[in-house]
């Protein structure tokens, strides 16, 4: 018994008041946008949507095996405010916040403090809890250009899904003024796969899909809190996971760490917020900051 | 819609087969559900595959490249074992293709002008042949103490499986015999991942899974064909992918270009084989062999 003979058995009971017109056609700018839409958050304005993953953290140095630093588990909480512009058309925005645990990679317990392997140094684990983490500008079915949207998913045996990559290369937020001389560019690439059933996800009767799975995967340098300094090498993570009706979906020790420390992480940011995005390594040096503040008083 | 579906499922229990579901915490059901995953539990039954993806080159101190995209297939059968002590058991016959793309055309690429050494060098597909698991793997070992585990992490009638990786670190088959003195180990990470409906597992009446959906990376360096020699960078594949009913299920033009230049790789190899692993290493080995050998030298 699989999810699809039933959902066609659905769509079948369905049949008076749904009509050919509902599938949506991945060619029209409109249609496009609103498989987008549904394949990141929900049609529906405000419905929170919850991702869950887990997997493991690695290193890469050149000359040794690679090895296992952690076990991770992570939660993104998210929700779409629509829009609409005279010019671009309808649009949407994602607004979100996200928690990646590290846990030791035997017991799979929440770790908060960390033997650095190569440098013996024992150090406190920053771990990700990013607050927002907001799509920067809106996806319409018309870009500013007036190009239309594409949904370039592969349909094959009735399944749609997409691969995406994102090499990042930008000014380090840790490092001085001179990176485009010395160096310490922050340098990384996110790569992530969406699956979904084709029927589910152009199903234009359906404002939100029955199923989503991801694979998420990231290669860096070494995280600021590792404390590795020039050494060489990077980390890299593998995760796999899916889309979770609530916070009480989540796995352990997930959901009770986000319950006891991250408490506001149950909700996505407000609709309208416009606050600048975080990632690790501000979040890094903001408290780095508070706490050289701290300690000089 | 989502009502439906559960009034869906309520009439399957009523008219639904009274034969046994398998049960992960039983050790050759664990095993049989994690056959049906990837491959089947019927002999002679082909599983094919389908996955596709990006492979970009990391250099530190430059932005990562989108060198090739990649459009992949394998081809696997699994012999079931039925062993008195130790249970059900499988093994696994694969061949395997991963065909180098350009990036913008999305063409099968022959040749590549490599960016850093500006040499135009001939393009080598992965066609690896076979992939086959050593040994059988059963349910319990030879005392019949059970070993086979079902990863058992489920979502909403999902299994998730993977989120580990295979830390690969042995001796470069390209490489010379002094290497844990002087380097070049082949050194590579690969992570596979599969999300699956736990109902194709665990019915009695199916032979394999029909909706895996998976997803696979490796990190490793250069690839041989490449020319890189011993310059510094690495080497980032991935994919995702999803099971298919049959080869013809594959894109035509993959299907054309298969048929064309890896006529093999229609079907797994034989149940039975017993030849050694190949890997894109050993493939261009091979390779490099045979063309100094007709050139005369060494």
């Amino acid at each position: 018994m699989s999810i699809k003979p039933w959902r066609l058995a659905a769509a079948a009971l369905l049949v008076p008041t749904v009509s050919a017109a509902a599938t949506l056609d991945p060619k029209k700018p409109e249609d496009a946008l609103k498989i987008m839409q549904k394949s990141i958050c929900s049609l529906n304005e405000g419905e929170q949507v919850i991702y869950w993953w887990k997997g493991a953290m690695f290193s890469r140095v050149e000359g040794e095996k690679d090895r296992e630093l952690f076990k991770l588990q992570g939660m993104n909480i998210r929700q779409c405010k629509n829009l609409k512009d005279p010019k671009r058309g309808p649009g949407f925005r994602s607004v979100s916040r996200e928690i990646m645990l590290h846990l030791d990679p035997t017991t799979e317990q929440v770790v908060d403090t960390w033997k650095n392997p190569w440098t013996d140094e024992q150090l406190e684990v920053f771990h990700v809890a990013n607050d927002p983490v907001n799509m920067r500008n809106p996806m319409h079915a018309y870009s500013s250009d007036g190009k239309p949207i594409e949904a370039d998913f592969t349909v094959i045996n009735g399944r749609a899904f997409k691969g995406g990559n994102a090499p990042l290369f930008y000014k380090n937020p840790l490092q001085g003024e001179y990176q485009d001389w010395v160096g310490g560019t922050y340098h990384a690439m996110e790569m992530g796969n969406d699956f979904f059933y084709a029927d589910d996800l152009f199903d234009g009767s359906d404002p939100s899909v029955d199923h989503h799975s991801i694979s998420w995967s990231r290669i860096s340098g070494w995280l600021p809190w590792m404390k590795m300094g020039d050494r060489n090498g990077v980390i890299y993570t593998a995760t796999v996971g899916g889309r979770v009706k609530s916070i009480d979906d989540l796995p352990e020790p997930l959901r009770s760490t986000l319950r006891q420390r991250y408490p506001h992480y149950a909700a996505p940011p407000p609709l309208t917020d416009q606050r600048p995005n975080e990632t690790s390594w501000e979040v890094f040096k903001k408290r780095m900051e508070a706490r050289a503040k701290e300690g000089a008083k | 819609m989502r009502k439906m579906l559960f009034a869906g499922a309520a009439l399957a229990c009523l008219t639904g087969p009274a034969a046994a579901q398998l049960d992960p915490a039983k050790p050759d059901d664990a095993l049989k559900m994690n056959t049906k995953v990837i491959c089947s539990i019927k002999a002679g039954e082909h599983n094919v595959w389908y996955w596709e993806g990006t492979v970009y080159s990391r250099i530190r101190g430059e932005k990562d490249r989108h060198l090739f995209d990649v459009a992949a297939m394998s081809v696997r059968q699994c012999q079931p074992f039925n062993d008195p002590i130790r249970g059900f058991g499988t093994r696994s016959v694969n061949r395997e293709i991963m065909l180098y793309l350009d990036p913008k055309t999305k063409q099968v690429l022959r040749s590549w002008k490599n960016p850093w050494s500006g040499e135009k060098v001939e393009v080598m597909h992965v066609h690896n042949d076979p992939v086959n698991s050593r040994e059988p793997t059963f349910a319990r070992d030879a005392e019949g103490k059970p070993t086979a585990k079902f990863s058992h992490v489920t979502k909403d009638g999902y299994v998730y499986q993977g989120g580990g990786a295979a830390l690969l670190f042995y001796d470069n088959p390209l490489a010379g015999e002094y290497q844990d003195y002087v380097g070049n180990k082949y050194q590579a990470s690969e992570f596979l991942t599969a999300t699956v409906p736990l109902e194709e597992l665990t019915d009695p009446k199916s032979s394999r899974s029909k909706n895996t959906v998976i997803s696979w990376g490796r990190i490793s360096r250069w690839m041989p064909w490449m020319k890189m020699g011993a310059r510094d960078g690495l080497l980032v594949h991935y994919t995702g992918g999803t099971r298919l009913n049959s080869f013809e299920d594959l894109p035509a033009w993959m299907k054309k270009e298969i048929r064309a230049n890896y006529p093999t790789y229609v079907a797994p190899p034989p149940a039975n084989d017993k030849r050694p692993n190949e890997t894109s290493w050993t493939v261009f080995k091979r390779k490099v062999d045979e063309q100094r050998a007709k050139d005369g030298k060494k």
